[in-house]
């Protein structure tokens, strides 16, 4: 059984349905790539795997390390190892980076943690992601580039230790250096720590640093195609359109094979 | 949270009421509509002293005689601006209250203040209880040095060159019915003196309590700060948790000389009981002097509070910092004024203000920049956080300038919480009450920080915990109604 298992995932949201049955299983120690053009429901996977509200399950499933976690709130996804690096990280004013870490980290502990292994961890996170260390004193993400925002997300994943993160566009507005700084850290994470990967993206770019074992082609919220790394080389050279039609084709003949099966 | 105000140097005057004599509802919406020339001033309701006060070389006596007669003349006050905002002292049964305790009179340090205040090392303390010192302590060796700590009375008979100088010089007496109460009957009261070149590491302590309803306290605070002093001073106006009405009439007068510097904190929390605060407080900033002053205001049934930092001499700065949390039914109205008489000088003003339950808050924050005050740069900013449906905060800045050099704006945010936000830190692991906490904590603490002393930090952290977390449930559930 996979750590992270998604069945048939119906999503709606304001009425409209966006996810129309996924089906992905990911689990601790590998990575995968989910693909797709904008719109197809990338980002709404993402929110609706750590509970976000304003997404509703309509049909199908999540569970993660064997729990059934379609209803849970997203801090009990979260304590259970769960993490999603936001596309668009929020400002918490008045709160600096360290203490929101420590904090985060108690949520997941009966004991809190001591001042000199938080330090150690934190150490060692700033050092792997590269950031200054007067970075943890600065208001989480409140006046930060959006690189710094990106770096901060990654900050956070390396101290939190998820079995399973969710790196939702986590490429867009980084700069080459920022971008291999970040893939970098993933990277590391994972063969270190063990860390399970979702990495969501439009592009390849950020998949030139992290290498997927699994890659999946979201399109208008089902995923149409699945492979290894020989995907992400199609998708460069094709396109999403190319895939799209020969999609709107194979749906077609999907459909009319389930009818006759049927 | 989205911007709701931006202006600038604006220019107009006029008379608003000040609410003294209103009779009540009988003259309602009456005086509010009257003269208004300046659009943006339209909401105002208040006026700044900006004057001579009623101690014009008149004795305590005659001052108090004249205070005494306001007071027989004038009805509870009632201040109304139109449309939307009432302070109404209406419901305080004011004949029923008594300014003593009455009990056995011991003279000992109140239950909650000895719960309330941190322990710290401090530089002198006084407290007062319904209307008598019930504890004075002062450094030995600040005391050999000339400073004075000791009850208002003591000080009129101790130092009765000094307190005569300074004493009503820019509080009036007779503006409401209150006012000229406190003005008429204080009793025991608070004098602190800082001499010249004297530097004062750990703060000095001034303290009114009220332990029990059914009293009536008028509270009355003389603060000089000699040529280049340096000092703190922390004020606490704290009540138990009782049933049943009491009052808080007081006014605090403080000034600062040549050079002196001053961080003054004031923590009113007056606790569950149906505590009136009806107070006026006015520091004057002298020449190349500075005074950061940041009133908590945390709670109180019905609470109005004029406060006035004036810079009354070429180079004075000051920062005006406050913060204020509403819950329940409680009703808070602040008039803030920032006062320019002479320049050059450098304002500062920053408050933010949430609110609970079916609490109103009302902020109106004036810069008022004076003709002979050139050169003079200010910025008030208020922020505001609504955390109920049925709560309500409005604020209110308005600029009164009249020199042509100067620079003077205002600007602010309205919020609620950002379910954004919120999200964020869930999946972080924090559970919703948590992640409230933590957005509120955060909109509260670059001012919290402001009050640059650990003790007192921790004490508004927590107090505003405590109230956050009393008001878990009307959160949520305005949260989910959205």
């Amino acid at each position: 059984m996979a750590d992270l298992e998604i069945r048939d995932l119906h999503v709606a949201t304001e009425g409209h349905e966006i996810l129309r049955g996924v089906d992905l299983e990911v689990s601790r120690g590998e990575i995968h790539a989910l693909m797709g053009p904008n719109g197809s429901g990338k980002s709404t996977l993402a929110s609706t795997l750590l509970g976000h509200p304003a997404y509703e399950i309509t049909r199908g499933s999540i569970s993660f390390k064997g729990e059934d976690i379609t209803e849970a709130e997203p801090h009990e996804r979260a304590r259970a190892g769960l993490f999603l690096a936001f596309q668009y990280p929020v400002a918490i004013p008045g709160v600096s980076v360290a203490n929101f870490l420590r904090m985060a980290i108690n949520a997941k502990r009966e004991e809190p943690i001591g001042v000199k292994e938080f330090r150690t961890q934190l150490t060692h996170a700033v050092d792997l992601l590269d950031v200054d260390r007067s970075f943890t004193s600065r208001h989480l993400n409140d006046g930060f580039s959006g690189g710094e925002k990106k770096r901060a997300e990654i900050l956070q994943m390396a101290m939190l230790l998820p079995d399973v993160a969710i790196l939702d566009e986590t490429d867009s507005g980084l700069d080459i250096d920022a971008l291999r700084t970040v893939a970098e850290g993933v990277q590391r994470l994972h063969d270190e720590q063990g860390l399970g990967v979702l990495i969501i993206t439009h592009y390849q770019r950020i998949l030139h640093y992290v290498k997927p074992d699994f890659v999946h082609i979201l399109l208008d919220g089902r995923i149409v195609l699945e492979g290894g790394v020989e995907l992400v080389e199609r998708l460069e050279r094709e396109g999403y359109d190319q895939i799209r039609q020969e999609f709107a084709s194979g749906e077609a003949s999907a459909v009319a094979a389930g009818d006759g099966g049927g | 949270m989205t911007a709701v105000a931006e202006s600038r140097g604006a220019r107009t005057a006029d008379t608003s009421d000040n609410g003294a004599g209103r009779a009540g509802p009988a003259q309602a919406g009456g005086p509010a509509a009257a003269a208004k020339p300046g659009g943006h001033r339209e909401a105002t309701l208040y006026r700044a002293l900006a004057g001579a006060g009623a101690g014009d070389g008149r004795t305590l006596a005659q001052l108090r005689e004249a205070a005494l007669s306001a007071y027989e003349r004038l009805e509870l006050p009632v201040w109304r601006r139109s449309g939307f905002w009432t302070t109404s002292l209406e419901s305080l049964d004011l004949d029923a209250l008594r300014t003593s305790r009455g009990d056995s009179g011991e003279d000992a340090v109140p239950d909650v203040v000895q719960r309330t205040l941190p322990q710290r090392p401090r530089a002198g303390r006084i407290v007062q209880s319904a209307d008598a010192t019930v504890a004075l302590e002062l450094d030995p060796e600040l005391r050999a040095r000339g400073a004075v700590l000791c009850s208002l009375e003591d000080a009129f008979r101790e130092h009765p060159e000094l307190v005569a100088r300074w004493y009503s010089r820019r509080l009036t007496i007779d503006r409401h019915k209150l006012e000229a109460a406190n003005a008429a009957f204080w009793s025991a009261g608070a004098f602190l003196y800082v001499p010249p070149e004297v530097v004062v590491r750990e703060p000095f302590e001034i303290v009114y309590a009220i332990e029990q309803p059914g009293i009536a306290q008028y509270g009355r605070t003389l603060v000089l700060g000699g040529q280049a002093s340096e000092f703190q001073l922390h004020e606490y106006d704290l009540g138990e948790d009782f049933e049943g009405q009491a009052l808080h009439a007081g006014a605090l007068e403080l000034y600062l000389q040549d050079g002196a510097r001053c961080r003054l904190a004031q923590v009113q929390d007056w606790g569950s009981g149906e505590v009136f605060d009806v107070s006026t407080r006015f520091v004057g900033v002298g020449r190349d002097a500075y005074c950061h002053w940041l009133p908590a205001l945390l709670g109180g049934q019905l609470v109005r509070q004029h406060l006035e930092l004036a810079v009354c001499e070429p180079g004075g700065e000051m920062a005006f910092r406050g913060l204020f949390f509403t819950e329940e039914r409680e009703h808070l109205d602040v008039f803030a004024v920032d006062l320019h008489e002479t320049g050059p000088s450098e304002g500062d003003v920053h408050w933010r203000g949430a609110a609970t339950g079916e609490s109103r808050a009302s902020f109106e924050g004036l810069i008022e920049i004076d003709p002979g005050a050139q050169r003079t740069h200010t910025y008030l900013q208020i922020h505001s956080m609504m955390l109920s449906p049925r709560a309500r905060v409005d604020a209110i800045p308005s600029v009164l300038v009249s020199a042509d050099d100067v620079s003077a704006s205002h600007g602010g945010t309205v919020g609620e919480l950002d379910e954004a936000a919120i999200f964020y830190m869930q999946s972080r692991g924090l559970d919703r009450p948590a992640a409230v906490r933590v957005i509120v904590e955060g909109f509260f603490e670059p001012l919290v920080a402001q009050l640059e002393d650990e003790p007192l930090e921790e004490l508004v952290r927590g107090k505003l915990a405590r109230k956050l977390a009393a008001a878990r449930e009307d959160i949520e559930a305005y949260a989910t109604s959205r």
